[in-house]
């Protein structure tokens, strides 16, 4: 079956068969490999990527699911101007160790700050809940999402953009 | 995952349609989470085709109507959580909806596809039997509405003939406002199964307890109601050892298994102690001007 969904703004398309999940659609169709095959069953959050504004779990829903509807992925969140607010504070705090989890922990983060601009600690954290990172100990992540939606809020501007090798 | 065919349905009449049409070999998808973590583990042949009603928009919405407050089957766990008319009415129902799962998992389950899963240990069912929740199937001969109760068999097991599907859930007009309070013991805050749910609901008259409902989820096959505990309270000055006591007798009336999460013993013991706190939460719950009627 045909499906074509607009990933990171660009409409793309592939055929693939029904039992495709998004996860498989995007990874070996689309070749965007950022968003992780962790359990492939909805409880570690390493394929979490956002679909018409939701946090969702990419290894749970069919390709065919989100067909003709908005995806976006961790490729998708910088722009030429830089990294987006939350892989930059995550990337200088070190909230990250190994980093498996990353794409799914950013991608949960910027759908909760979409919503909620200012979150509590205790919101933050719910957020996180599906979202295992065995390196952490979430503090890091949870402070840097913090910083991040200070930044969102007081900067509208683009982060200048960094500094080519 | 094993190969499926596929087919999408454009509202609830279509889905019935492509039910009659497939019968035995259909599954529905609704938000995927059970059913596609299902077909990926199990040991049995997937189905000849997967019937997508998630675009069913006819099937989706929380409304008040004549006849109370209307679910969608498909309402995600999210929508629920987020639902100003159900913070209003029925507030207990977003409590439950909240624990369920992670924010991905609420953001794609629904309350249908939740209550068909038929698993005892579901969040959603413990607050809607407690509301005497009502339950809309549709079918090739039209469509008929019965008591959530009667919804559920046995594990995994609904009482839906092939071919039918859930379309939405009542809570009837009566059992709007009514202090409701839900209670759920996991091993972790976030993520995880019930160890044991409980929900609990009652009016007050005169400062006694009327009509009050418990229901309690995994300890019994079902999501079950806790008559013994319910005809106790009925008629008596409301008090906190009332409430302790209906836990008792509640927890008598469950009937758990031991497994690798908990031994029966545990969760008779949480059924206890979660009935008092649904019982005290639902009292918390109750407006200045339901207590007054009740003192």
């Amino acid at each position: 079956m045909n499906v074509t969904l607009t990933v990171n703004g660009e409409i793309r398309s592939a055929s693939v068969p029904p039992e495709t999940t998004l996860l498989v659609f995007l990874r070996e169709h689309l070749l965007l490999t950022g968003a992780k095959t962790g359990c492939d069953i909805g409880d570690c959050g390493a394929c979490t990527v956002i679909v018409d504004g939701k946090a969702v779990n990419a290894c749970l829903m069919l390709a065919a699911q989100a067909d003709g509807r908005a995806v976006t992925t961790i490729e998708g969140l910088a722009t030429r101007e830089g990294l987006h607010p939350l892989q930059k504070v995550f990337e200088e705090t070190g909230a990250l160790q190994c980093g498996f989890c990353g794409p799914g922990v950013i991608l949960t983060s910027k759908a909760l700050l979409d919503e909620n601009p200012d979150p509590t600690t205790e919101e933050i954290r719910t957020a996180l809940a599906g979202n295992l990172c065995r390196c952490t100990g979430y503090v890091k992540m949870i402070d840097g999402i913090h910083e991040a939606a200070k930044m969102m809020q007081s900067a509208t501007p683009a982060l200048p953009a960094p500094e080519q090798r | 995952m094993k190969p499926f065919g596929y087919v999408a349905a454009k509202d609830s009449e279509h889905a019935v349609a492509l039910l009659a049409e497939y019968g035995q070999g259909a599954k529905v998808l609704a938000g995927g989470t059970d059913l596609l973590a299902d077909m990926k583990f199990t040991p049995h042949p997937p189905p000849e085709v997967v019937v997508d009603i998630s675009r069913a928009a006819d099937l989706k919405g929380i409304a008040l109507t004549d006849a109370g407050l209307r679910i969608g089957a498909l309402t995600t766990h999210s929508e629920i959580v987020h639902s100003a008319v159900v913070h209003q009415v029925a507030p207990a129902l977003a409590d439950a909806a909240v624990v369920i799962g992670a924010v991905q998992t609420r953001n794609l389950g629904t309350i249908g596809g939740n209550l068909m899963t038929c698993v005892p240990s579901m969040d959603s069912g413990p607050t809607l039997l407690a509301f005497e929740a009502l339950v809309t199937i549709a079918g090739p001969s039209g469509r008929r509405t019965i008591p959530l109760s009667d919804l559920f068999v046995a594990p995994r097991k609904t009482s839906l003939a092939v071919g039918e599907l859930l379309v939405e859930v009542i809570v009837p007009k009566a059992n709007l406002y009514k202090p409701t309070a839900f209670q759920k013991f996991g091993l972790r805050k976030g993520q995880a199964l019930a160890l044991v749910n409980a929900a609990a609901s009652f009016w007050t008259s005169e400062g006694l307890f009327s009509e009050p409902r418990i229901a309690l989820g995994a300890v019994a096959p079902t999501v079950i109601r806790a008559p013994k505990a319910e005809a106790y309270l009925s008629g008596r000055p409301v008090s906190e050892e009332a409430m302790a006591e209906a836990g008792r007798i509640a927890a008598t009336e469950a009937k758990p298994i031991t497994d690798f999460r908990a031994s029966a013993d545990y969760r008779r013991d949480l059924v206890a102690v979660l009935v008092k706190r649904a019982l005290a939460g639902a009292w918390d719950r109750a407006t200045p001007n339901q207590k007054e009627l009740a003192s």
